[in-house]
């Protein structure tokens, strides 16, 4: 036996050795402790999503989960999960856009640098629904939909389960970038009531959350949990002055004054081995944000009935609920069933005061109903999943219809009258014309298989494939491989790879939102603006159905565990997408100096100045890393640390471009990628992300640091790409029980008071070093600095 | 030739059965079901060893084993044992049931009132139905719900200390 072959056998068998002392001494450890000590000790947090085969730890997790807890969430200080999960959870990206229309009131966030849409969000492993909203400006996720995670009460959620791989061969539609599972609180919670009010160091934003969450336990260890919220965010502007209007600051550029109302359902009723389950969500929201500032001298305004000019407001009403209901259980060999059904829905309605209609002369109303965009999901879903041995089996259906709807805005918001030929509908935001009006469904049915195969006590494969149907575009089927080997009980190596997709919202497909002007008091007026895939004007300019984006994954990394108060992991990722749905850019003579004389007749017919549609456009490869480190240490005085580090980092890039339509004249990089939308893709989300996150607990006190590093990140001025500096913020909270059940707690997030870069010197009359925009949409964690709050917390 | 070194490498990673179950919740619940029976008094039996018996799937691999070896209750060392069917459970003096039909756990459960048995089990409603001590972890944290009536009636006398930390159902919840 040579040397090296002997020490390779002496060391894996020494491995298992010393894995299985180290067990049992910690084992041993736990048998020698007070019964009150042994009650205190915290476990690992088990993750469900990924995996049909039950909840697992990091140790037996084969793909990269995050689990945050609710102690987490509540440290962070924030009161909307978006903010809390910015906080937290490397590579979610959520910045806070202004001036962005509806996208200010229902902001959106990302993981890994993708868009919106491609993460799947579920409620109890249920998938949770979208948004109607289009996200139509400028911002990180142009072009998307995604679900609003703050239509969720942060007090209702027991942990947040991350799961950071392509995940659709499992799921279905859009769990690309991954998947974010939101459970809500179960069995054996106490009930408690928190007040909280927070404010910025600039004196804005003053936020007032009151919570209640109440649990009524019923028999055979059944529960219904109420949770109840009402959240009133005041407003935040840190705009700049206005060269315009006599160098006032005459515009808001901050966070939207939000009030939310928010319910929440989570019931079990267990009866022998089958347990009846129900939950749902509610949120009503009004909210109000500034469009830009019309001087009073603007051709946009009129000066009789705005003398100084004004700032028109959009304020959406919006209706989010979802409410699954089901009944699970187990049969007599142990096989376990799900049947449930979900229904969600969306409802986006834009309202614009303090505004007016130009066209309509001093008839204008100054308050309009700009029409609607709402969405619903219904599912029905089949699950079973059986243990043989060491292995599992899994498989389901599911039956899923959408619908997606636009509704008209009233006459006012949208005509274009006699006074003015330019300046049509509310200003601020145009309504929904009758034009836009649509209501669009598709079904989708899937089979899943799920299989999880033991070679041997340490080596376990999983083998996922789901085939789906859709009623509009048509089939996919993907799959997924993933491999775990646990070495020894400390270590584990994990790698997968699958294949997945995203459905073209409907939104994407059925978008339609355009406009009117006249070159002339005499002539036709003539139109603009975004049409639907399937509208004829569009389809004359080359749209098709959209298609499916289709991706594949690769992961590949390790989970090392030298102690259960130390866990370790390191993973590298490579997604690849193609067919990526993006709009368009504006298809008109003039702005594409190429177009066809075809193209430029059919617009010329139609009484078309310009024309946007979503196109499947190109392809990309995202390339990263996640590092992860969680540490929890007893102390000798009772206390206890702990810390949780990771490290993210991923990159984006465009690597093909689809070919325009022959009828353009044009080549799909002249037709989307101008330097805004590459840089959109590419470098509009940070590289990079650090989180420290550390709590000490002590007695009566509990201590939190937090650490985020924001990694650089890129915008555009003026066909420019600008770079943007990574910055660090500390977040910190001291909480105290003054009594048995009452706790207080101040604490600051971004105390150093840290800002973005700035934008520099600028030749755009609002965006830049001194002028009203003074900070990119893309700033990663906003450009509010400073926010104290205390907040009151009651169990009982 | 070096391939075939690192294949047996492998191979040996691959066969080497887990030692332990690395999960803490299972290390707890392996460490509960002993320091449980410590403080449990049982009616006088002419046994000279304590007898836990584990009834369907296994979950702690040889967690069990290793942590019983050379440890004593109430003055007795400690067989395991481990049966999937009820009828294979023998003379024991603590029943850990992880069978997942309620149908089958009533069952136990009424074996187990009838032969003087501590039950133990993580099945929700457990305690409820008749069980003596239900382990639950929520959020994180080990939790302990005790049945006072069935282990009365069972004969067996729970100790203050393990009851003075537990939820404990009182009443006619047999």
């Amino acid at each position: 036996m040579k040397p090296l072959h002997g020490t390779l056998l002496a060391l894996a068998v020494a491995g298992q050795a010393a894995a299985a002392d180290k067990a049992v001494k910690e084992t041993n450890d736990y048998y020698q402790r007070p019964l009150e000590q042994l009650l205190r000790v915290e476990t690992q947090a088990k993750a469900a999503v990924g995996s049909r085969g039950g909840a697992r730890d990091a140790l037996d997790a084969e793909v990269p989960i995050d689990i945050i807890t609710a102690a987490q969430l509540q440290s962070t200080g924030q009161t909307e999960l978006l903010r809390a999960l910015a906080v937290l959870v490397p590579g979610f990206n959520a910045p806070r856009p202004s001036i962005t229309d509806g996208t200010d009131h229902a902001p959106p966030f990302t993981l890994r640098g993708l868009n919106p849409d491609q993460v799947l969000v579920l409620v109890n492993g249920k998938r949770l629904h979208q948004s109607s909203l289009l996200h139509n400006n400028g911002t990180v996720g142009r072009g998307s939909s995604g679900v609003d995670l703050n239509t969720i009460p942060l007090r209702a959620i027991e942990r947040v389960e991350v799961l950071r791989d392509g995940a659709a061969a499992q799921y279905g539609s859009d769990a690309i970038a991954g998947i974010i599972n939101v459970i809500l609180k179960g069995y054996g919670q106490h009930s408690q009531a928190t007040v909280t009010y927070g404010r910025t160091g600039e004196g804005d934003g003053i936020t007032r959350q009151a919570t209640l969450f109440h649990s009524l336990p019923l028999a055979g260890d059944g529960f219904v949990n109420l949770s109840a919220e009402w959240r009133d965010r005041g407003a935040t502007n840190r705009a700049g002055p206005d060269a315009g209007d006599g160098g006032r600051i005459n515009a808001q550029f901050g966070d939207a004054d939000t009030q939310d109302g928010l319910f929440a359902l989570n019931a079990e009723l267990p009866r022998g081995d089958a347990t009846l389950y129900l939950h749902g969500l509610y949120n009503q929201r009004r909210s109000s944000a500034g469009a830009f500032y019309r001087t009073a001298g603007d051709a946009r305004n009129i000066a009789a009935i705005y003398p100084d000019g004004f700032l028109p407001r959009i304020e959406p009403k919006i209706l989010d609920f979802s409410a699954t209901a089901g009944v699970r259980g187990v049969l007599d060999d142990g096989a376990r069933w799900d049947l449930s059904y979900t229904h969600g829905h969306n409802d986006y309605h834009f309202y614009v005061n303090n505004s007016l209609n130009t066209s309509l002369g001093l008839a204008t109303p100054t308050s309009f109903d700009s029409g609607a965009t709402r969405y619903t999901q219904q599912i029905l879903n089949a699950d079973f999943s059986k243990k043989i041995g060491l292995h599992t089996v899994a498989g389901g259906y599911e039956f899923r219809q959408e619908r997606y709807r636009i509704v008209k805005g009233d006459p006012a918001s949208y005509m274009l009258g006699a006074a003015d030929n330019f300046a049509y509908g509310a200003q601020g935001f145009p309504g929904f014309s009758p034009d836009n009006e649509v209501s669009a469904s598709r079904r989708a049915h899937s089979l899943y298989g799920d299989l999880k195969y033991a070679i041997s006590d340490h080596l376990m494969l999983d083998a996922a494939a789901r085939a789906e149907h859709y009623s509009d575009f048509g089939s996919a089927l993907n799959g997924k491989l993933a491999l775990r080997y646990r070495a020894t009980d400390d270590l584990l190596f994990r790698s997968s790879v699958s294949t997945g997709f995203r459905a073209p919202s409907l939104s994407q497909s059925h978008f339609s939102y355009t406009g009117t002007y006249r070159n002339s008091n005499d002539a036709a007026a003539q139109f603009w603006g975004n049409f639907a895939v399937d509208h004829p004007v569009a389809r004359a300019l080359g749209a098709t159905d959209l298609k499916p984006e289709k991706s594949r994954h690769f992961t590949l990394g390790m989970v090392f565990q030298p102690s259960s108060q130390l866990t370790a992991s390191a993973d590298v990722f490579v997604t690849e997408i193609r067919d990526r749905i993006l709009p368009t850019g504006y298809i008109s003579a003039y702005s594409l100096s190429s177009l066809s004389p075809q193209a430029a007749a059919v617009l010329a017919q139609n009484n078309i100045d310009g024309a946007v549609y979503f196109t499947n456009a190109i392809a990309t490869r995202t390339r990263g890393l996640d590092l992860r480190l969680d540490y929890c240490q007893e102390l000798d005085n009772g206390a206890r640390l702990k810390l949780v580090g990771a490290y993210q980092r991923s990159r984006t890039r465009i690597t093909d471009v689809n070919q325009a339509p022959d009828v353009l004249g044009v080549n799909m990089t002249d037709l989307i990628l101008d330097p805004f939308t590459k840089v959109l893709i590419e470098g509009s989300q940070p590289a990079d992300a650090i989180k420290l996150w550390s709590k000490y607990s002590q007695g009566i006190y509990d201590a939190v640091l937090n650490l985020n590093r924001f990694g650089k990140f890129y915008s555009v001025s003026a066909y420019d790409r600008v770079s943007f500096a990574a910055k660090w913020t500390v977040d910190g909270e001291i909480a105290v029980r003054l009594k048995k059940d009452v706790t207080l707690a101040l604490g600051g997030v971004n105390l150093l008071d840290v800002k973005p870069d700035k934008w520099g010197r600028t030749d755009d009359s609002l965006v830049g070093a001194g002028k009203v925009i003074q900070y990119s949409q893309y700033a990663p964690f906003g450009y509010n600095g400073a926010y104290y709050y205390v907040r009151v917390g009651v169990d009982f | 030739m070096r391939i075939a070194w690192w294949g047996l490498a492998l191979l040996l990673c691959l066969q080497f059965p887990a030692a332990q179950a690395g999960d803490e919740e299972r290390k707890l619940e392996a460490v509960f079901i002993g320091r449980f029976a410590s403080y449990i008094e049982w009616p006088a039996k002419p046994r000279d060893r304590f007898v836990i018996t584990l009834l369907d799937d296994n979950p702690f691999g040889s967690l069990l084993d290793d942590l019983y070896r050379d440890k004593r209750i109430h003055n007795k060392p400690i067989e395991l044992r481990y049966a999937t069917r009820l009828d294979q459970v023998g003379e024991t003096d603590a029943l850990f049931i992880t069978l997942s039909s309620s149908a089958a756990r009533a069952a136990a459960i009424d074996h187990a009132q009838r032969n003087g048995i501590l039950t133990i089990s993580e099945a929700k409603g457990f305690a409820e139905s008749g069980g003596i001590i239900q382990l639950d972890f929520v959020e994180q944290k080990a939790r302990i719900k005790i049945n006072h009536a069935a282990a009365l009636k069972s004969g067996l006398r729970i100790g203050a200390p393990l009851l003075s930390i537990a939820t404990v159902l009182r009443g006619d919840k047999l």
